[in-house]
């Protein structure tokens, strides 16, 4: 046996003769390593989703941080550090992955983002006005992230991807029940905080509901490759089942006039989706997305001498 | 001698997992140890050595303070709580919750 130097890369051998058998391998529950010879198409692909995941939750995490010194009382501070945490701590793992694929490495990819060129979740582009807004965000955002981060997980193909995700979604899940939490006091608490709440909801629903973007395409290649194993509308259907009767259940109105249950279908019923604001954000950005940007930016060049600092101990370091 | 700590991949989806250690001069001779030892029935499809001088350990001490940090947690009773009275508030027949 000889022993070969680690690549920079861990584990993964494999090679397929092309597309075909890329995807037979997939089909067979095949899972892809960062070594392996993977189609220059999924690597491409799936790199760019995790790219844009990973920059969505630092972008969220830094929201979080905003509200960390005006949380009321010492416990929903505690506990806003503790998502804080967490989303900058998902950033972070994702980075790597996203790194490790070997097409931007992550100070590219913070670069990137902080100058504007790189995309992330719609709802981390609107202002969260009050704190009801925040806890719209903890309960209904965290809510969608953690459904569709789940069905990423479900069949992920993309070892390192999903393995991240396990963590992930366990701790979005925290995110999910405290929101909730928070959410039931201000439903069962003075008349005020339940306005406070509905008008947050009346900012954030549709938002929220469009996290997980419009239909999926027939052909969406990261279905057929088996990091997404949910199509968006379906993804979207479940939320709209499982929110509904929730949030009326806690006495809140859907900020929609057209939502009613369809007794033939047994099911919720929506209006019909305008995506217009949504593809414009993410063109041009939404109402609070350059304050977030400079923000970001600015704590990036501010922090640029621990950066230095680093590389200066790390060459002179034995 | 050198102490190695051996990981092993099986084929498919699992990670590397921690397998065991074992002591050899060199390299060359942990991978044929490791192989020998550890990985006779195909264990694993990929293996790692890593020289146990080159682990850096945590203290346990360190890592026990945040055993207590219950506000990373939340384990869903309070909204149990609160679904299961509304469930027993319809079931009476309160109806006007
Ligand atoms: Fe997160
Ligand atoms: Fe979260």
């Amino acid at each position: 046996m000889t022993a070969t130097t680690m690549p920079a890369t861990v584990s993964g051998l494999n090679h397929w003769a092309g597309l075909d058998e890329f995807e037979a391998f997939i089909d067979d529950g095949g899972m892809v390593e960062p070594g392996d010879a993977m189609p220059e198409v999924y690597r491409q692909e799936v790199f760019r989703f995790i790219e844009f995941h990973a920059n969505s939750e630092l972008m969220g995490g830094l929201t979080e941080r905003d509200w960390i010194p005006k949380a009321p009382g010492l416990r929903l501070k505690q506990i806003f550090l503790a998502k804080t945490q967490d989303e900058i701590g998902h950033a972070h793992l994702l980075y790597m992955v996203a790194a490790d694929m070997g097409v931007k490495g992550r100070t590219e990819m913070l670069e990137d983002l902080f100058s504007g060129r790189s995309r992330f979740h719609n709802v981390f582009h609107y202002q969260a006005v009050t704190w009801a807004d925040q806890i719209a965000i903890a309960y209904l955002v965290d809510a969608a992230a953690f459904a569709s981060q789940r069905a990423v997980f479900a069949q992920c193909s993309y070892g390192p991807y999903k393995r991240v995700l396990k963590r992930i979604v366990a701790e979005e899940g925290f995110h999910m029940r405290h929101g909730e939490e928070m959410l039931l006091r201000m439903a069962e608490g003075t008349p005020v905080q339940h306005q406070m709440f509905q008008e947050a909801l009346n900012r954030w629903w549709w938002p929220a509901v469009q996290l997980f973007g419009p239909d999926s395409a027939p052909d969406d290649p990261l279905l057929r490759w088996k990091i997404k194993s949910e199509r968006n509308e379906d993804l979207r259907d479940a939320y709209i089942q499982k929110y509904v009767p929730l949030l009326q259940g806690y006495r809140f109105q859907i900020p929609d006039d057209g939502v009613h249950f369809n007794e033939e279908a047994g099911k919720w019923v929506v209006s019909e989706i305008d995506w217009e604001p949504l593809k414009a954000t993410m063109r041009q950005g939404g109402p609070d997305s350059k304050r977030r940007i400079t923000n970001a930016a600015n704590n990036w060049a501010d922090t640029a001498w621990v950066r230095s600092a680093f590389n200066l101990e790390g060459a002179g370091a034995p | 001698m050198r102490v190695y700590e051996v990981f092993l991949k099986r084929a498919g989806k699992e990670e590397f997992r921690h397998a065991g250690a074992l002591e050899a001069p060199d390299d060359q001779m942990a991978l044929t140890y490791a192989r020998e030892a550890y990985a006779r029935r195909s264990e694993g499809a990929q293996m790692w050595l890593v020289q146990r001088a080159n682990i850096v350990a945590a203290d346990p001490a360190d890592l026990a303070t945040n055993q207590t940090k219950s506000h990373r947690h939340n384990d869903g009773s309070v909204i149990a709580a609160r679904r299961k009275q509304k469930r027993a508030e319809a079931k009476a027949g309160g109806g006007n919750d």
